[in-house]
């Protein structure tokens, strides 16, 4: 791939953020961390992503909410839902509002890596599919 | 707290229904809230509205109204006799009147005797009937509370987990990937270590309510100390309580004295309501206020928010069972109906106070205990 997948994870667990991007940022994958529903909202009008990893459960406006905010921003943006339980509501709604994956806590980097190159992957193709005349939400 | 409405359910075996107060400044149609009926599995079809023989525990109106039909046929027949008497027999008082008057008496005595006899037994049967309804889901609203926190302890256990396995994966990248000798590489894998430590730390914590749960699951009828079991349930509540920008503030009286009932099922009471508070405002965050008084020889319980408040089209229907305007899957409409039983048979009463957009207050009233109340359980 030209460039690094662009990476944004949300999960009001501040460590977790941290040590995950950390991690990632390793292995070659820009991420960019947000800390709660608002602050992710803010990043995504502010720049482009391929990817979000992001939490259900979180304080204010959770991850359902804010994968309802997000996708109005950037329709392409893969979103893998990262939960503590499994509820299938949740996953369900998710999927619903557009979410690819459901992975649940504590997902080991070896199941979540290739899933976040497969969306990012998934993302490019629909990008050249699009074409370049067409708007891309950012 | 402004509050507008008084709603008061009391006790409907002794009064026979509820009493509305309603507040002329509320419009009904004010109410924005999406009501969603649901028919549940439990001892019906999942097709009706409600279960079937839900229907004659709940709707005891329907018996009434036809109950009472039967009885107006009474009086009708009593008077045509008298008429009759008195066309007969003359204007005036005489010993024919009398009979007349007699005879429509043991007509009437003879009619409605065996029907107020019915009514009676029929009252009774539909008391027990609710009663074993209630006793029914009561224990299984028990175990789907237990699931609940398991639920609720597994989510706040897995994140302290994710953050292990992702700390213990730093050190492993670090390990692979340069010399441990550097200073900034040790200083990282001691923040590493120092962050597993914390999070076991936190994880003891998490199940350390669960060992609370068990512990308080007494079903026997004990004098309970309404303070502290608040306090203990609140604890259960304890990821919720993180997970949304919800502050607590607790205001124990330490003159209220303890109440007789069983604490398995108290708890459950005061678990719906804080449950249903947070719900309420689990998206704009708010204060949830726990309020013990003393007050007429009992203690009156207030757990408030300062949620949106419970439109009157809701509040006129939160009590019947299977009711709910929580989304699907998560409501069962049953928290209410069952705590107020819970705190009817205890001969308490269950009040809400209620405004849309200002917040909702549930007032318990217990009796005091006249048991001595129990030693608190040993750590």
């Amino acid at each position: 791939m030209a460039r690094p997948i662009r990476l944004l994870i949300v999960d009001d667990e501040k460590r977790f953020v941290e040590t995950l991007s950390k991690r990632l940022s390793a292995r070659g994958i820009y991420v960019e961390g947000a800390h709660s529903g608002m602050d992710a909202v803010a990043l995504v009008q502010a720049r482009p992503f391929d990817v979000a990893l992001l939490d259900v459960r979180m304080p204010g406006m959770d991850g359902l909410a804010t994968l309802r905010e997000i996708r109005k921003y950037q329709p392409l943006l893969q979103v893998i839902m990262l939960s503590g339980t499994a509820s299938i509501n949740a996953a369900v709604e998710g999927m619903r509002l557009g979410a690819v994956e459901y992975l649940l806590k504590p997902a080991s980097l070896d199941d979540v890596l290739p899933k976040i190159e497969e969306a990012a992957r998934r993302k490019l193709l629909m990008e050249e599919q699009q074409g370049p005349g067409r708007p891309t939400g950012i | 707290m402004h509050l507008a409405l008084l709603y008061e359910q009391p006790n409907p075996s002794r009064k026979g229904g509820a009493r509305f107060f309603p507040d002329a400044t509320i419009a009904p149609e004010a109410a924005t809230h999406n009501i969603i009926i649901r028919g549940k599995p439990i001892g019906g079809d999942m097709a009706s509205p409600r279960p079937r023989h839900f229907r004659h525990v709940w709707e005891p109106s329907r018996f009434l109204r036809r109950t009472i039909l039967e009885l107006l046929f009474i009086p009708p027949i009593c008077l045509l006799l008298f008429s009759l008497g008195v066309l007969f027999w003359g204007p005036h008082r005489s010993a024919a009147f009398f009979v007349t008057l007699l005879v429509a008496l043991a007509i009437s005595t003879a009619l409605g005797w065996p029907i107020a006899v019915k009514l009676k037994r029929q009252l009774v049967a539909l008391k027990r009937q609710r009663d074993a309804f209630y006793q029914e889901i009561l224990h299984l609203s028990k175990a789907a509370g237990l699931g609940e926190v398991a639920s609720g302890v597994a989510h706040d256990i897995n994140n302290p987990l994710a953050i292990i396995r992702e700390e213990a994966g730093w050190i492993d990248d670090l390990m692979k990937g340069g010399d441990l000798q550097e200073a900034h590489l040790r200083a990282e894998v001691l923040s590493s270590l120092q962050q597993i430590d914390f999070q076991v730390g936190r994880s003891r914590e998490i199940t350390r309510r669960l060992l609370h749960w068990g512990r308080d699951s007494s079903t026997r009828v004990e004098a309970v100390d309404v303070n502290q079991l608040l306090s203990k349930t609140l604890y259960l509540l304890e990821g919720e309580l993180q997970a949304t920008n919800v502050q607590v503030v607790r205001d124990f009286s330490p003159e209220s004295p303890p109440v007789s009932g069983e604490t398995a099922e108290l708890r459950q009471v005061f678990l719906n309501l804080m449950k249903n508070s947070l719900d309420a405002m689990k998206e704009g965050g708010g204060t949830l206020t726990l309020t013990t008084r003393p007050r007429d020889r009992g203690v009156r319980v207030t757990i408030a928010d300062t949620g949106p408040g419970i439109p009157p089209s809701v509040v006129s229907h939160m009590y019947e069972p299977f009711f709910t305007t929580k989304p699907d899957g998560e409501g069962t409409g049953l928290g209410l109906p069952i705590s107020r039983w819970i705190v009817e048979k205890l001969d308490g009463s269950m009040e809400v106070e209620t405004r849309e957009g200002a917040g909702t207050a549930f007032h318990v009233t217990l009796p005091a205990s006249p048991l001595p109340e129990a030693p608190p359980p040993q750590p």
